[in-house]
């Protein structure tokens, strides 16, 4: 049994946060509010620099060939200060799905650019008023003499530090298709007010843009699901991140802060408000762990381990972060704490590829429960 | 990460399975699991069954060797919960026995004691409950009335207990007492081996609000006691209680497993039960809350196995082991009230009348004892807040 992350994981989760720390922790997210968008780039090659982009992108296309739980310290410390960027929708979903359903030649194109840091994908996938998985798309590809023209528009993509691609699904023949499409390419791109300012969404449109279909033309639920166990994995830690950080500021402020000549960390009602955070903090951390590992390992349990972690810590994110505020009184409810970043950013992601919802089903679904019923009693032996 | 386990951890499950294929009860295996109703048979079959288990060296794995253990490793336990919970083994009689007070001696103990007490806590031939609760005293054992005052060379005790488990089955009693008035909360404590068998000792049984009798009140009459008796130093006994407490460790394995055995017998009923002719799973409402529990039962079994590999790179247990028993007490509280929440109005019924023959019914009334036993869920809070996330110590303590 060894449930930890291994020392090599810890030493480069070190690195990063003082990284984190030198771009003055939240400053960077802060900075995105005023408009400042140059320090999403320069975080961004920071982190190129450091290797980063290089973890999940194989050795053949120039990368470090490591796995999902190499992410993990990465995007916990990056959660942790609410880096914006396209990181998440790079590294733990456009990369998984070129290395599993790309061509040699869309793979030679593509990824060496992601592992150096000079090129970003995000993800196009959402049209107005429908699901995850919707019956099908509005967004059409039409077959052209030397690929596919895609004529639609998307919205909720998000378009922070600039993404030079977009993985995209259309209409098809044969069903829902996935496509790359460039970012000089679109027709017209209008961004949108989001709960979360420290992020950026747009509704784009493309108008007979070129597309490069990427996998098999009538497959993109599937490729999608496959890829989202990457990115959920990884969003997982992001969350936990957050939630870290959350717990320490919430226990350093109850330490303090003195009310009644006492420090408020005293009453039981704030004590006990934080423990419960910590609780939730550490059941957590272990499932998005476990959910790494078992993106890692091809497990058999990979689904359940994957949503089981995206359901829990989407809501207990947001929690902690309300719990936050309410511990720290009237500051907690001001600009001026980050406290109020964190609950957006949590509310951000509750809904963000996928809900609460969506994963307990995937988790009932993939534990059998909607199968025949289990004989009582029966206790197999051997 | 690594969640194998080895071919030599693997050897002794297989073991330990085999053994346990012919050694349970008759019919065991196949569900036939009734134990006898009267404090007489039950407390018998319940003897029979440590006796069996200490015959075949797996009444207490962990005890070092020379005590007649197996010298067992941390990894070894897990595999001993984790089989012992598969087959819904009958439960340890000699529980406190074995996981408490031998280990107890064995550390502090004199080599008398350990003659005496720790090959009987073995083969089930004596078995033991723990006195420390009072009507005024329960989250704040310092608060101690009952006394023992040495007289001819012998010690009187006298006193009332409270919430005593086992005592009307248990010959002895690990029995925290007073021996001096101090000023220092903690000082002057004194733990007895008390033998329960003797006339100052009355046990009366409590009725639980499920219908059990497991616990009981303790009159101390003019009970007897000899300086041989006493663990550790007289008034030192706040230390023995501690040592005692750290003891407590393989037990909190067995919860999470417990845990996660009971809620996979919620998710057959939801499964073999039908609303018009409708699995309950097929319910929404019941799948969704349903995989809520799940995710967090499997987090709290995640966390333990953390919390393994901390103690196996560490020597010892962190602090964090203290979440455990918190997160595993009011889940299965959780569990039950879900379980009874989804069964719509035949969950009003009970017993053979109920669905599922009223095992939810019986195990949610259970339920309510499990975040107070051991320490109430709010003292354990206090003690996550102060010595994890080092909040200032609450007034008082
Ligand atoms: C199933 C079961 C088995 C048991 N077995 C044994 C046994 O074998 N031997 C034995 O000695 N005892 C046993 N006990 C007793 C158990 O240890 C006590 O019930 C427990 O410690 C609580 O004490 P109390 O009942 O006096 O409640 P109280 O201490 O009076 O508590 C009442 C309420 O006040 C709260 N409270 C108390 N102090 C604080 C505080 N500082 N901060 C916040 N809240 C506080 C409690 O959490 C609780 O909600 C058992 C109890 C149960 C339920």
């Amino acid at each position: 049994m060894d449930f930890a992350l291994s020392e090599e994981q810890e030493l480069f989760r070190t690195a990063i946060r003082k990284y984190m720390n030198n771009l003055n922790g939240t400053e960077a997210a802060r900075a995105v509010i005023d408009g400042k968008l140059d320090v999403v780039k320069s975080a961004a090659s920071g982190l190129a620099e450091m290797g980063v982009t290089a973890i999940p992108v194989s050795e053949e296309s120039d990368g470090l060939g490591l796995g999902a739980l190499d992410l993990v310290p990465v995007f916990e410390e990056t959660g942790r200060v609410l880096l914006p960027g396209s990181q998440l929708e790079t590294l733990a979903l456009a990369v998984p799905l070129l290395e599993s359903f790309g061509t040699p030649a869309q793979k030679a194109a593509r990824l060496p650019n992601v592992a150096s840091g000079a090129s970003t994908i995000s993800v196009a996938w959402y049209e107005k008023g429908t699901s995850l998985f919707p019956n099908s798309f509005c967004c059409v590809a039409a077959k052209t003499e030397n690929g596919y023209a895609l004529t639609g528009t998307k919205t909720l993509v998000p378009v922070i530090g600039d993404p030079d691609v977009f993985i995209t699904g259309a209409q098809t023949a044969e069903g829902k298709s996935l496509f790359l499409v460039k970012a000089s390419d679109l027709s017209s791109v209008r961004t949108l007010s989001v709960v979360d300012e420290t992020q950026q969404l747009a509704e784009v449109t493309f108008d007979a843009a070129p597309g490069e279909l990427l996998g098999e033309p009538g497959n993109a639920a599937d490729m999608l699901k496959h890829g989202l166990l990457h990115f959920n994995a990884a969003l997982c830690s992001s969350m936990v991140g957050g939630m870290d950080e959350l717990v320490k500021m919430t226990a350093e402020y109850a330490k303090i802060r003195v009310q009644f000549n006492q420090p408020i960390g005293r009453f039981q009602a704030i004590k006990h408000g934080i423990v419960n955070m910590k609780l939730d903090l550490e059941t957590a951390r272990s499932l998005s762990y476990y959910a790494a590992w078992a993106v890692e390992t091809d497990a058999v349990d990979k689904v359940a381990a994957v949503h089981s972690a995206r359901s829990f810590i989407s809501k207990a994110y947001i929690k902690a972060a309300g719990d936050s505020i309410q511990i720290h009184g009237g500051i907690g409810f001001t600009e001026e704490l980050d406290v109020q970043l964190f609950l957006k950013r949590a509310r951000y992601y509750e809904n963000y590829f996928g809900s609460v919802r969506d994963s307990r089903k995937a988790t009932a679904h993939s534990l059998g429960w909607h199968s025949v019923p289990a004989k009582r009693d029966a206790v197999p032996v051997s | 990460m690594d969640f194998t386990f080895t071919e030599k951890e693997e050897k002794f499950r297989g073991e330990l399975r085999g053994w346990l294929e012919v050694n349970l009860p008759k019919g065991w295996l196949q569900g036939d699991r009734k134990l006898p109703e009267d404090n007489e048979h039950y407390s018998k079959s319940l003897r029979d069954w440590q006796r069996t288990l200490y015959e075949g060296g797996w009444a207490a794995i962990s005890w070092p060797k020379e005590y007649g253990g197996r010298d067992a490793t941390l990894m070894e336990e897990i595999i001993y919960h984790q089989e012992m919970v598969r087959v819904k083994s009958p439960p340890l009689v000699n529980y406190i026995g074995i996981h408490m007070v031998a280990p107890t001696l064995m550390q502090m103990g004199t080599d008398a004691q350990k003659d005496e007490f720790i090959g009987k806590i073995l083969t089930g031939e004596q078995v033991w409950s723990q006195g420390y609760s009072e009507p005024g005293a329960g989250s704040d054992l310092t608060a101690l009335q009952t006394t023992a005052v040495k007289k001819d060379g012998k010690w009187v005790i006298n006193g009332q207990k409270v919430w005593t488990s086992f005592a009307h089955l248990a010959d002895r009693c690990f029995l925290l007492t007073k021996t001096s008035q101090s000023e220092k909360k903690h000082e002057g404590i004194t733990v007895f081996l008390l033998d329960m068998d003797q006339e100052g000792v009355e046990t009366r049984p409590i009725v639980q609000m499920d219908g059990h009798q497991e616990f009981n009140e303790v009159y101390l009459t003019d009970a007897i006691a000899t300086d041989e008796d006493i663990v550790g130093e007289e008034g030192k006994g706040w230390a023995v209680l501690i040592a005692l407490m750290l003891h407590e460790r393989s037990g909190i394995a067995a919860q999470v497993f417990t845990l996660e055995q009971q809620f996979d017998s919620v998710i057959e009923m939801a499964k073999t039960i039908r609303v018009n002719g409708t699995p309950l799973i097929e319910d929404p409402f019941v799948e969704d809350g349903l995989a809520d529990l799940h995710a967090r039962i499997n987090g709290a079994k995640l966390n333990y196995y953390r919390n393994i590999t901390h103690t196996l790179k560490n020597g010892k247990p962190g602090a964090e082991s203290s979440l455990d028993k918190l997160l595993v007490s009011e889940l299965t509280k959780e569990v039950f009230d879900f379980a009874m929440t989804i069964q719509g109005h035949a969950g009003v019924l009970t017993h053979d009348d109920a669905l599922f023959d009223g095992e939810m019914q019986r195990q949610y009334l259970a339920s309510f004892g499990a975040t107070i036993g051991g320490g109430t869920s709010e003292v354990q809070r206090n003690t996550i807040g102060e010595r994890i996330l080092g909040l200032p110590k609450d007034l008082g303590r």
